[in-house]
C-alpha cells in the first residue's frame, strides 16, 4: 500500500481525483466529436477518412482567425464558435463533391490513399494561409477563469465541454432516431442500394453526411482550440487518438465511439498524472489489448473493416 | 514478379559501369542526388515487398526509416559509437520495431491496417517529437558525421550504391526464394495459402519485418548523409513517399521502386528546393490524380497484363 | 493410430458436430464416418449444411460442440494450416489458386510448403521440385500448361489445378467442395474420373459434395445426405437412391445443377 502511495501519491486526493476525472471527460468529449464523425461517414460512405484530423485541425484554425476578424464583444467567441464548424462542413462537402464522388466505386485500399493524400494537401493550405507559427486562441471572459470542484481548481472552460457534451449526445441521438435525414442515414448504414432502389437520393446523402461528419470535426477543433496550441502537426495528434478511439470501439458503433472516447480521455488525463509521456504508452497498450482480443474493436461489428 | 527486362546482363553491366564512373564526371550535387536516390529506392523496394509482394499496403512505413535514423544518430550522439557500429544497429531497431507493431497489425485487413500502421508511425513520431531529453524533440540531432573515409561525397556515394545494390539483391533473392513464393501465394489467396500449410500471420509477419529492417538501413544511411536526424523522418510526408514511389514506378516489377524513386527524386529536386511549402501538396495531388485517373485498383496495379480472365466463380 | 470399423480403418470420424449462425443452426449434430479408401458424397438441398461441415472440419470456422477425429486423433478446433499438416487436403467451392502464380509455381509452393522449406529465404525456389511438381501436373492433365500464369487458365482447368496443388501435401484425406461446378456435364464425369483413379492408385480417401447428382452416382461409392444441419440418410448409392425420406427431401429440387 505505501508503494502505491508512493508512486501515485494522488490516489488518496479523493477531490484530486474527482477533477482528473472530468476533465478526462472533457478530453473524451472532443475525441467522441471527432470519432463519431468518423464512424459516421465510414458507416454510410464505407470511408475511413484518414483526413479527419486536418478538417478538426482546420476549424481549430478557422476559429483563431474568426475570433481575431470578430469586433471584440462578448459575443464574438460563440459566434466563432458557430460559424467555424461550419467553414469545416462547406470544406467537406467540397471535398466530397470535388473528389469522393469519383471513388465510391473503387477498392478500399485506393480510397484510403487518396484520403491520406489529403492530410498532406490540407496540412499544407492549412500552412500557406496562416503559417508555420503557432496560433492561439483566449477563452471567452465569462470562461477564463477557474471554479472550485471539491476544493480543487478546475478551469471553467473545461465546464462548457461538459455541458455541451450532454447536449450534444440528445441532439445526435435526436437527429438520428427522430428526424426522417436521420432515419434516411440509419438505413444508409445498413443497406444503401436499397435506400437506392427507393428513390432516395442518395450521392446528396453521401455529400450532407460527410459535411455533417466534417461538422463535428470542426466542432471539435473550434471547441478545443482555446485548449492547445493551435499549431500544425495537430492533425497528426488527433488522428492517433481518434483511430485508437475507432479500433477500440468498432468502426461505425456510435455507443462504441463514446465509450472509447471517454476511456481513451480518462487515460490521457490521468496518464500526464503518472509520467507525461505514459499516456502514448498506455494507448498503445490498450490498443494492442483490444485487437489481441476483439480485433474489431468493442462494439464493432466484425465484418466492419475488419 | 518474374520480369527482368530484355537481356539483364547488358542493362546490368551498363548500369554498373555508368555507377563506378559517376562521381568522376558529373557535378557533386548530382552525385548528392544518386545517393538520394539510392536511399529512397531501398526504402520503397522494401516497402514493396509488403505491398506488391505480400499485398499489404503500409501507410506508416516512415516509422521504420526514423527508428533507423534515429538509432543510428543516437548511439552515435549518446555513446560515440563508431558510424559502422551504429550504422548497423539501425535495420536492426528497425526490424524490432517491426516485429513489436507487426505483431498486432498482420492480423488484419487493409483497411485496419492502413489506419493501424499509421497510427504506430504517429506513436514514433510523437514519442521523438516529445521525448526532448533523449532524442532532442523538434531540435532533432545534429552532427550525425560519416567516418572520416566516407567523408567525402564520391566516398559515401560509392558505400551507399553499394550497400543499396547489395540489400536489393538481397530483397530480390527473397521474392525469388520460397519464402517468397509463399508470401506471394498468400497475397494471391491466403485461404488457399493456409490449406497448403503456411501459417498466414507468421508469414506475413516475418515479411513485415525484413521489411522493417531494410527501412531501417535506407534510414540509417539518410542520417549519415543528411548528417542531422528530425522527428519529421516518421510523419506522414515520409510515409507516403514509399507510396508514391512504387505506384510511379510500378508495384508489379521489382525495379518499379527503383524507377519511381529516380522519377520522384527529379521532380521533388525541382519543386521542393523552389517551393518547399507547396511540395506536399504536389505530391499529394499527384498521387490522388494517379489513383483518381487509374481505373484499374490495386489487383489492377498488381496485374497489368491483360489477364482479364475472370470467372463467374472467382473472388 | 488406426481405428477401425468393421472391417476398415477409419479416416474421418465425426460425432454431434454442432456450430450455429446468429439464430441458425447450419450444423446440428453431425455423425460421419468415413472408412479408407472410400468415395463418399455428402448430397443434400442448398442450406443443408454442407460446406460448413467442410469448413468445421478443415478449421476455417470454430464449432460449437462434438468431436472431429482424423485417423483416431482429435483435430476439432485446430487452425486449416495444421489440419492440412495432419493429412487433410482440400478444394474449395469458388476455385481457389494462385492467381498470378504460374501453373508450375502453385504446385512448386505446396510442394515447398508441405516440405517445410517455405521460410527459406536464400534458396532459388524455381528450381525446387520442378520433376515432383511436373508430375503431379501430368496426373491431372496440366503439364503442358506449366509455364502460363494461372489467372488465365479455363475454368475447368484451374479446378484441376486446384486439385494437383491439394494433392501436393500428399494428404490421407482429400475433401472436395464442389469440385465440378460450373463445369460441362462431360467435364465433371471425366474430372471425378481422374479423382477416382488417382484416389484408387494412391489409397486416397475422398469426401466431396456435389449437386449433379449423376456425377454422384456414377462416382459414388457411398453418399451421405444432409438436411438442415444432419445425416438424415446414409448408405450405398443405390440403397440412397430409394430411401423414401431422401426423396422427399429432394421433391422440387432439380436433379441436375
Amino acid at each position: 500500500m505505501e508503494i502505491v502511495t508512493h508512486f501515485f501519491p494522488w490516489i488518496t486526493n479523493g477531490p484530486l481525483i474527482a477533477v482528473q476525472v472530468m476533465s478526462g471527460l472533457s478530453v473524451g468529449m472532443f475525441l467522441f466529436l471527432v470519432s463519431v464523425g468518423m464512424s459516421l461517414i465510414f458507416g454510410v460512405t464505407r470511408i475511413v477518412n484518414l483526413a479527419h484530423g486536418s478538417l478538426y485541425m482546420v476549424g481549430a484554425y478557422l476559429m483563431v482567425t474568426l475570433v481575431d476578424v470578430l469586433p471584440d464583444n462578448a459575443l464574438r467567441f460563440w459566434i466563432a464558435l458557430l460559424v467555424a464548424p461550419i467553414g469545416v462542413a462547406l470544406l467537406g462537402g467540397l471535398i466530397e463533391v470535388l473528389l469522393l464522388r469519383r471513388i465510391y466505386r473503387r477498392e478500399p485500399l485506393m480510397q484510403l490513399i487518396v484520403t491520406f493524400g489529403l492530410i498532406l494537401i490540407i496540412g499544407t493550405l492549412v500552412l500557406i494561409v496562416w503559417g508555420p507559427d503557432n496560433k492561439s486562441v483566449s477563452r471567452p471572459d465569462v470562461l477564463a477563469g477557474s471554479v472550485r470542484i471539491f476544493g480543487q481548481p478546475f478551469p471553467s472552460y473545461y465546464l462548457l465541454v461538459l455541458a455541451l457534451a450532454p447536449t450534444m449526445m440528445v441532439a445526435l441521438w435526436f437527429i438520428f432516431y427522430r428526424t426522417r435525414w436521420g432515419m434516411l442515414i440509419r438505413a444508409a448504414t445498413v443497406d444503401r442500394e436499397m435506400l437506392g432502389a427507393l428513390g432516395v437520393d442518395v450521392s446528396t446523402l453521401y455529400t450532407q453526411v460527410f459535411a455533417f461528419g466534417s461538422w463535428l470535426a470542426g466542432l471539435a477543433g473550434a471547441l478545443a482550440a482555446p485548449t492547445i496550441a493551435v499549431a500544425l502537426g495537430m492533425d497528426g495528434d488527433v488522428l492517433i487518438n481518434a483511430f485508437v478511439v475507432v479500433v477500440i470501439g468498432g468502426l461505425g458503433s456510435f455507443a462504441g465511439s463514446l465509450i472509447s472516447s471517454l476511456l481513451v480521455g480518462e487515460l490521457q488525463s490521468f496518464g500526464i498524472l503518472i509520467f507525461p509521456a505514459i499516456s502514448i504508452v498506455l494507448l498503445f497498450a490498450l490498443m494492442a489489448v483490444v485487437l489481441i482480443v476483439r480485433p474489431w474493436g468493442l462494439l464493432g461489428r466484425p465484418e466492419d473493416g475488419h | 514478379m518474374t520480369g527482368k527486362g530484355p537481356r539483364p546482363g547488358a542493362w546490368l553491366l551498363a548500369a554498373v559501369v555508368v555507377l563506378l564512373v559517376a562521381p568522376h564526371v558529373i557535378p557533386t550535387f548530382f552525385v548528392m542526388l544518386f545517393i538520394e536516390i539510392a536511399i529512397v529506392a531501398l526504402f520503397a523496394t522494401s516497402f514493396n515487398l509488403l505491398m506488391g509482394f505480400g499485398g499489404m499496403v503500409s501507410f506508416g512505413h516512415a516509422a521504420y526509416f526514423a527508428l533507423g535514423a534515429y538509432s543510428a544518430a543516437l548511439l552515435v550522439k549518446k555513446v560515440g559509437a563508431p558510424m559502422l557500429l551504429a550504422l548497423a544497429a539501425g535495420p536492426v531497431v528497425a526490424a524490432a520495431g517491426a516485429l513489436l507493431f507487426g505483431l498486432f497489425i498482420v492480423r488484419l485487413t487493409a483497411t485496419y491496417f492502413a489506419m493501424l500502421s499509421l497510427a504506430f508511425a504517429q506513436i514514433v513520431f510523437t514519442v521523438i517529437f516529445k521525448w526532448t531529453a533523449f532524442t532532442g524533440g523538434d531540435n532533432g540531432l545534429l552532427n550525425i558525421w560519416p567516418a572520416a573515409f566516407l567523408k567525402s561525397p564520391p566516398a559515401y556515394y560509392y558505400f551507399t550504391v553499394t550497400l543499396v545494390s547489395a540489400s536489393l539483391w538481397a530483397l530480390h533473392a527473397v521474392g525469388d526464394s520460397p519464402f517468397g513464393y509463399a508470401l506471394k501465394a498468400v497475397r494471391d489467396n491466403p485461404r488457399r495459402a493456409r490449406f497448403i500449410g503456411v501459417n498466414v500471420r507468421r508469414h506475413q509477419l516475418v515479411a513485415f519485418v525484413i521489411s522493417g529492417f531494410f527501412s531501417g538501413l535506407a534510414g540509417g544511411l539518410f542520417a549519415f548523409f543528411n548528417g542531422s536526424v528530425f522527428p519529421d523522418f516518421a510523419y506522414f510526408n515520409k510515409s507516403f513517399e514509399p507510396l508514391i514511389v512504387v505506384l510511379l514506378g510500378g508495384v508489379q516489377s521489382f525495379f518499379g521502386p527503383l524507377a519511381g524513386a529516380v522519377g520522384f527524386k527529379i521532380l521533388e529536386t525541382f519543386i521542393a528546393r523552389q517551393w518547399p511549402v507547396y511540395w506536399p501538396l504536389v505530391l499529394g495531388t499527384v498521387l490522388i490524380g494517379v489513383i483518381v485517373l487509374l481505373p484499374q485498383g490495386f489487383v489492377g496495379l498488381l496485374e497489368r497484363r491483360p489477364w482479364r480472365s475472370r470467372p463467374a466463380s472467382a473472388k | 493410430m488406426a481405428v477401425t470399423t468393421g472391417k476398415r480403418e477409419v479416416v474421418l470420424e465425426i460425432r454431434a458436430l454442432k456450430k450455429h449462425f446468429g439464430g441458425v443452426q447450419a450444423v446440428n449434430g453431425v455423425d460421419l464416418t468415413v472408412p479408407r479408401a472410400d468415395m463418399r458424397a455428402v448430397i443434400g438441398p442448398n442450406g443443408a449444411g454442407k460446406t460448413t461441415l467442410f469448413n468445421l472440419i478443415t478449421g476455417d470456422i470454430q464449432h460449437d460442440s462434438g468431436v472431429v477425429y482424423f485417423s483416431g486423433n482429435e483435430i476439432s478446433g485446430l487452425p486449416p494450416d495444421q489440419v492440412c499438416r495432419r493429412g487433410i487436403g482440400r478444394t474449395f467451392q469458388i476455385t481457389s489458386v494462385f492467381r498470378r502464380l504460374t501453373v508450375l509455381e502453385n504446385v512448386q509452393t505446396a510442394l515447398l510448403t508441405h516440405h517445410r522449406r517455405h521460410y527459406n529465404v536464400f534458396a532459388r525456389a524455381a528450381r525446387l521440385y520442378r520433376d515432383e511438381a511436373f508430375a503431379l501436373l501430368e496426373q491431372v492433365g496440366l503439364s503442358a500448361q506449366a509455364p502460363k500464369p494461372s489467372g488465365i487458365l479455363s475454368h475447368g482447368d484451374q479446378r484441376r489445378l486446384e486439385l494437383a496443388v491439394a494433392l501436393a501435401s500428399e494428404p490421407h484425406l482429400l475433401m472436395l467442395d464442389e469440385p465440378t461446378a460450373g463445369m460441362a456435364p462431360r467435364e465433371r464425369h471425366a474430372l471425378m474420373a481422374l479423382v477416382a483413379r488417382i484416389a484408387a492408385d494412391t489409397g486416397l480417401t475422398v469426401l466431396f459434395t456435389e449437386h449433379d447428382m449423376d456425377v454422384v452416382f456414377a462416382a459414388a461409392r457411398s453418399i451421405s445426405v444432409m438436411h438442415q444441419g444432419s445425416v438424415i440418410a446414409e448408405g450405398e448409392p443405390l440403397d440412397v437412391r430409394g430411401n423414401s425420406e431422401v426423396q422427399r427431401v429432394y421433391l422440387g429440387q432439380s436433379k441436375d445443377r
